[in-house]
């Protein structure tokens, strides 16, 4: 599915990169890549101004996907690069590296063996929520303009000040959904989740509306109409608000509830009504559970991320709402740019030598002229370095 | 969360219980209707009739006195009348007051003069007498229901401008067709004050309505009524509303989820097909979410991801295997469609409701809704999800009148219902015993008289576990659920249909009162064994299938053996077994079970097939074999020092108890030997120590041991077992003794009649008879003013007829062999407040029930164990040992 690779992926396949520090994030229904590429059009020493002993390798961090259930692609394309990968010796790397990849998700476990044996790489297994704060941590410390908000259709970047960063609330939805807070660089906790998340929406809109992909669902559900199959308060109280719980008459009191009374079939009710509906249904219960996890917690920041979102702005509206409504105003959902790479760069930040690289003084990316920042639908490059010994 | 008042009007907000169906208009412009909110439509009606309470003299505890069966198109005397209409389902609440038969007896009348209980002080009675019915119809059958009002003219008050209390999405939409099929105008209720109102009655004036469920397995939970509040109620219609409850009238609804029942039935009927909600309920029985899900283990290859707490069959990902490219929604099985679906959302609103508690620092969450039905795999799901993410702090409770939540607040809502003083003791909870139904939820057409119900149970075939006739409404009389519908398959541990929890006829006693010597009255259990015991359970149940035919025999034989008597005999028998065979498969049917309904239930059953007291006959020939050698017996006694006589009189007790009908054992016995010859028998082969022996105690109690002068007892209650000899050889000659003694008596009799016991009713002639020979009895009863024609008798020596002790009658408000002693009659309340003894007698009232029991003043409980695993289990002893135990006040 060559159409869910992110943009940028032709920057990969020019033979002048080197790529090296894959790593990966196996998820239940996508497999989320990161890796590094040296870019030759920099000087190499550019950066090494402080360092009279490492070398610092310049480039950027690439982002793709592959879905799950199509893992060869993904095989193909590391079996690809290998050559390019094993070339990163030159610049030191010991060669127990070479034959290994970090990698997070279920899947590092489950298909260890496929990859040792199509590959002859090892999985190097990190876990999975570690890496998820760990990514959101290294993007929300070290990458400006990473968390926006989302109101009105428009996104607010979002200045983070790094000493008031923690305690947060990390919503991470992929196909289930997991909520941390997090309280420090590995310091997090897992306080609740849902299984209501990006794989409902796609399981439940494929049986319902036959559609062929994830992004296709999106699309139709921006165009669709939930008021045909959701019961609405006015519904019930005949158009009336239902003022005393503070209900308007077009809240939704019933999702699918209109689908019980009518004597209409599957058949007859459009996707798109369908898509839009079930996205709703599913932004706002996770926005609502959010919430209440924060608020228990007093956490004041909520951050989503995971490749449900994918920057659609339907879905991030509805989120917002939830929270917006939920807090009375007073909590706001925040969303991250890289949102579906949290745990693929949390499993890169494992390489110790990028680990031990001060995130800070790590980055190049230009602040004010990030040319990332207008596709709103690309995770974009992040240019940094790497420490290499010799 | 309080004032979700700001118009966040894009987000979900649930509420209503079943949504109104009706379809809208594309455009819903509520700005342009100027209606009020509301909340603020809701006038209260003065208009509606209300109760008249004068004159309302309650004379007896039950009206299943009267033994005609009311016909369908029988008005009821007065009635109340609230609903709630939903969109699936017509709950309906009605309260009626049957005429009672005046119940003039005299020793009735003299009892309340003496203690001034009279027609005045009843009238003083806040609530009145009657019995809340629950009926449910389906909301596509509306006309079924107008119909049902109409036949029992439950919209009929005093004048004709009658108006009725409804609440739910339909109180809308129907106004006008309840308007013109029956002229009423619907008063709307708001819905949420309805909810709670609802609630807050049920938890505290059902005893046992609030349970858990985990596992399949449901446990009735005691409600602390002074430790209610704050709760938090989530009511699961189409949507989810959670309400904070600090009190009556006092809540808040703070948060809610779209995501509820009609999610469930609205997302399952597009992918499965299903024609109903409960078709699709009973599809999920049968399904498998592995298939559907995505459960951790698919993720980790089979791994747990123990490090969070996961294990691999844990869902990661609702439906989040339907992804898969090459599989069409044909291709899953819409059993585990329905499952997945089921588990989602109930979980999902385990995990809101939870969280939402945690906030508010709620320790008591109960839920409710059309949602739950009774539903075990959804109670399963929800109880889990709350255990799971309180780690075991919290835990979910379900209501047994869950359905009724709505409607039974919409009833609460009248001005005058008169029930808002109502206390649990009011409170008497039946099931209609007439049919087994076993899936009524719907309300059918009822059986019209006696005779429909038996043919019906004549039709009535138990194959294994399937009903395979339709199970009928039983008589309107005693039903408030039940329908033609064809039961759903049982078995499975976890059922799909609402009907494994029955919801009876809550009758109304206002005349019923806490037992006032009761010691701890929070902590009093009447019941000694727990039947929470699978064996226990087992061994009761064989017991009382086992006595069927001879309990049938004497019934038939009471109604003077004819066909027809054979005809009820048979239908009664078919119906008690299958009570039975129902409760075995979920002992919580009823709510909390133990013996003493369990033996209620049995005479409950009787009574509703027309044998009103099937040993009448017997009791008759027993009084009169027993009355005969009574005067040889009380020469006997009289020859005696005090102290001898204290200990024959005790030993003739227990001997005399071995006459029961009710005992299998005994029942052998009788055809062995004349009444005399084994009363002095059993008598004889009384000896001490028995295997609880307090007697000592008691002796020295009544003035035979070291203390002088010798202390009386200013008035002791003597709870008589059964007739014949065990009363009038057994318990009549203590009484006797404590008259002499210059202590009042008072017999404490049941007041219907259970198996072979005594009632209060038959009582005074029995004293009457014993009196003709004994003075002191004499004077005693005219005291007392059992006997009426006392003036006459008694003028050759008025002077002890002034000096006379009383013996009187009471009834106990029961009618079952067992007692529980927080339901009892006014009668007896208003006696024992002077009473500083308590004598219980026999194994009903004293072993399976009250074993236990303590008491603020001296008690004394008598009986022959005539049951070999009882003796084991209660004094590790043996059948026919016997327990005297004697408790001073506490």
């Amino acid at each position: 599915m060559d159409g869910d690779r992110i943009q940028d992926l032709t920057f990969v396949n020019s033979s002048v990169d080197e790529i090296s520090h894959l790593a990966l994030d196996i998820g239940g229904s996508l497999i989320k890549m990161v890796y590094f590429s040296t870019n030759r059009e920099k000087p190499i020493d550019k950066t090494q101004n402080n360092s009279s002993k490492d070398n610092l390798l310049s480039g950027r961090l690439y982002f793709l996907k592959f879905e799950t259930s199509k893992i060869n692609e993904c095989l193909d394309f590391i079996s690809s690069k290998l050559l390019h990968y094993r070339g990163v010796q030159q610049y030191g790397f010991p060669a127990s590296d070479q034959n290994t990849i970090k990698a997070t998700g279920g899947g590092a476990f489950k298909f260890a063996d496929l990859f040792k044996e199509k590959l002859g790489i090892s999985l190097d297994k990190v876990e999975e929520m570690g890496s998820l704060v760990s990514g959101a941590n290294f993007l929300l410390k070290s990458v400006s303009s990473e968390a926006f908000t989302y109101v009105n259709s428009q996104r607010n970047y979002v200045q983070i000040d790094h000493n008031d960063l923690y305690p947060y609330l990390l919503v991470n939805i992929g196909s289930g959904v997991s909520m941390i807070k997090v309280d420090g660089d590995g310091k997090f906790e897992r306080v609740s989740g849902t299984s209501v998340g990006g794989g409902t929406f796609w399981g439940l809109g494929k049986l319902l509306t036959k559609c062929k992909s994830f992004d296709d669902l999106l699309v139709m559900s921006h165009q669709g109409n939930n008021r045909v199959i959701d019961m609405l308060v006015g519904d019930i109280y005949g158009g009336m608000d239902y003022l005393k719980i503070g209900l308007s008459s077009t809240a939704i009191a019933s999702s699918f509830g209109k689908a019980v009374s009518e004597n209409k079939e599957l058949e007859e009710y459009k996707p798109e009504d369908m898509a839009r509906s079930l996205l709703r249904m599913i932004s706002n219960n996770i926005g609502q559970i959010a919430y209440l996890n924060a608020l228990r917690f007093g956490l004041k920041k909520i951050f989503f991320g995971g490749f449900f979102i994918r920057g659609h702005a339907y879905t991030m509206d509805t989120i917002s709402v939830a929270v917006d409504f939920w807090s009375k105003g007073e909590a706001k959902a925040m969303f991250l740019r890289h949102e579906g790479f949290l745990g693929a760069l949390g499993a890169f930040t494992n390489y110790q030598r990028v680990e031990e690289f001060p995130c800070t003084a790590s980055l190049t990316g230009d602040d004010n002229q990030n040319p990332l920042v207008e596709d709103l639908n690309d995770n974009g490059t992040i240019e940094c370095c790497v420490r290499s010994i010799n | 969360m309080d004032g979700l008042k700001e118009d966040q009007s894009e987000i979900e907000h649930i509420n209503n219980i079943n949504g109104d169906t009706k379809s809208i208009t594309e455009k819903e412009d509520s700005e342009k209707e100027m209606a009020p909110p509301v909340g603020n439509s809701i006038h209260r009606s003065s208009s509606r009739p209300q109760l008249d309470l004068s004159g309302a003299a309650i004379q007896g505890n039950f009206e299943e006195r009267d033994p005609t069966i009311l016909l369908p198109n029988q008005s009821d005397d007065i009635s109340h009348l609230a609903l709630d209409i939903g969109g699936s389902l017509i709950k309906l609440v009605y309260f009626s007051r049957h005429e009672d038969r005046a119940v003039n007896d005299k020793r009735k009348l003299s009892t309340k003069e003496r203690f001034g209980v009279t027609n005045g002080n009843r009238r003083s009675f806040p609530i009145l007498g009657g019995r809340l019915h629950f009926v449910k119809f389906e909301t596509s059958k509306i006309n079924e229901c107008l119909e049902f009002i109409h036949s029992k003219q439950l919209h009929r008050g005093d004048d004709d401008n009658a108006v009725i209390k409804a609440t739910g999405g339909g109180a809308y939409k129907f106004a006008d067709l309840f308007k013109e099929k029956l002229g009423v105008v619907i008063d709307k209720e708001d819905e949420m004050n309805c909810l709670v109102a609802g609630a807050n009655f049920l938890l505290k004036a059902i005893r046992h309505e609030a349970f858990t469920h985990k596992e399949g397995h449901k446990e009735f939970v005691q409600i602390d009524h002074n430790d209610l509040y704050p709760y938090l109620l989530v009511n699961i219609g189409s949507g989810v509303s959670l309400i904070k409850v600090d009190g009556d009238g006092k809540f808040q609804r703070v948060s809610g989820t779209n995501v509820g029942g009609g999610t469930y039935w609205g997302l399952g009927r597009l992918l499965t097909k299903c024609k109903s909600f409960d078709e699709l309920l009973e599809l999920s029985q049968k399904g498998d979410n592995s298939s559907v899900d995505m459960l951790v283990g698919d993720i980790y290859g089979g791994l747990d991801y123990s490090k969070i707490g996961l294990s691999a069959s844990t869902i990661a990902s609702s439906f989040g295997k339907a992804i898969s490219e090459n599989k069409e929604i044909e291709d899953y099985r819409p059993e585990d469609i329905s499952l997945s679906l089921l588990r989602m959302i109930s979980y999902n609103i385990g995990q809101i409701s939870y969280l939402t508690a945690l906030q508010l620092g709620i320790k008591r969450i109960f839920f409710g809704g059309f949602f739950i039905r009774g539903h075990a795999y959804t109670m399963d799901t929800i109880s889990f999800a709350i255990q799971f993410w309180s780690k075991g702090d919290a835990q979910a409770m379900f209501l047994r009148h869950e359905g009724f939540l709505g409607a039974l607040g919409a009833f609460m809502s009248y001005e005058k219902h008169g029930l808002d003083d109502l206390m649990v003791h009011h409170l008497v909870e039946r099931f209609p015993m007439g049919a087994p139904y076993t899936g009524g939820k719907i309300h059918g057409p009822p059986l019209g008289d006696l005779n429909e119900k038996i043919s019906w149970m004549e039709k009535f075939i138990r194959k294994g576990i399937k009903i395979t006739a339709p199970v009928p409404m039983a008589s309107p009389r005693t039903t408030g659920l039940g329908g033609f519908e064809a039961p759903s398959s049982k078995g499975d541990t976890l059922r799909c249909d609402e009907s494994n929890l029955n919801v009876g006829v809550l009758h109304l006693v206002p005349s019923l009162e806490v037992f006032p010597l009761l010691a701890d009255p929070k902590t009093y259990e009447p019941n000694t064994i727990d039947l929470a015991e699978p064996n226990e359970l087992e061994y009761w149940f064989t017991v009382l299938s086992e006595h069927i035919p001879d309990l049938v025999e004497k019934a038939v034989a009471s109604e003077g053996g004819t066909d027809d008597a054979r005809r009820r005999g048979n239908a009664f028998a078919r119906a008690f077994s299958a009570h039975l065979a129902r409760l075995m498969e979920e002992p919580a049917a009823y709510g909390k079970l133990g013996l003493a309904n369990l033996l209620e239930l049995r005479e409950e059953c009787l009574r509703e097939f027309n044998f009103f007291d099937a040993y009448s006959t017997i009791k008759q020939r027993e009084n009169e074999a027993s009355l005969a050698v009574l005067p040889d017996l009380l020469l006997e006694l009289d020859s005696m020092s005090e102290e001898a006589r204290l200990l024959t009189l005790i030993e003739g007790v227990l001997a005399a108890n071995i006459f029961d009908w009710g005992s299998r054992a005994c029942v052998d016995l009788y055809h062995k030997g004349t009444i005399i010859e084994i009363y002095r028998m059993s008598r004889k082969k009384m000896q001490r120590p028995w295997r609880v022996d307090d007697f000592d105690a008691f002796k020295e109690r009544m003035g035979f041991g070291d203390k002088k002068p010798c202390f009386r007892h200013k008035r002791a209650l003597l709870f008589v077992d059964n007739s014949g000899a065990d009363v009038v050889l057994g318990m009549l000659p203590l009484a006797r003794e404590l008259l002499r003694c210059g202590t009042e008596v008072v017999l404490v009799a049941n007041s219907l009649p259970a198996l072979n016991d005594v009632t209060a009713m038959e009582l005074p002639e029995i004293v009457a008879e014993a009196a003709k020979h004994c003075d002191i009895l004499r004077g005693a009863a005219e005291a007392g003013g059992l006997i009426m024609d006392a003036m006459i008798n008694t003028q050759d020596n008025p002077s002890e007829k002034l000096s006379s002790t009383p013996l009187m009658v009471v009834e106990n408000g029961c009618g079952s062999p067992c007692i529980d002693l927080r339901q009892v009659s006014s009668e007896l309340a208003a006696v024992a407040k002077d009473a500083d003894l308590v004598i219980l007698e026999g194994m009903g009232r004293a072993l399976h029930t009250n074993y236990n029991a303590r008491f603020k003043c001296d008690a004394l409980k008598l009986a022959m164990v005539k049951n070999q695993r009882l003796a084991e289990k209660l004094i590790k002893g043996n059948i026919y040992d016997c327990v005297c135990r004697y408790e001073p006040a506490t």
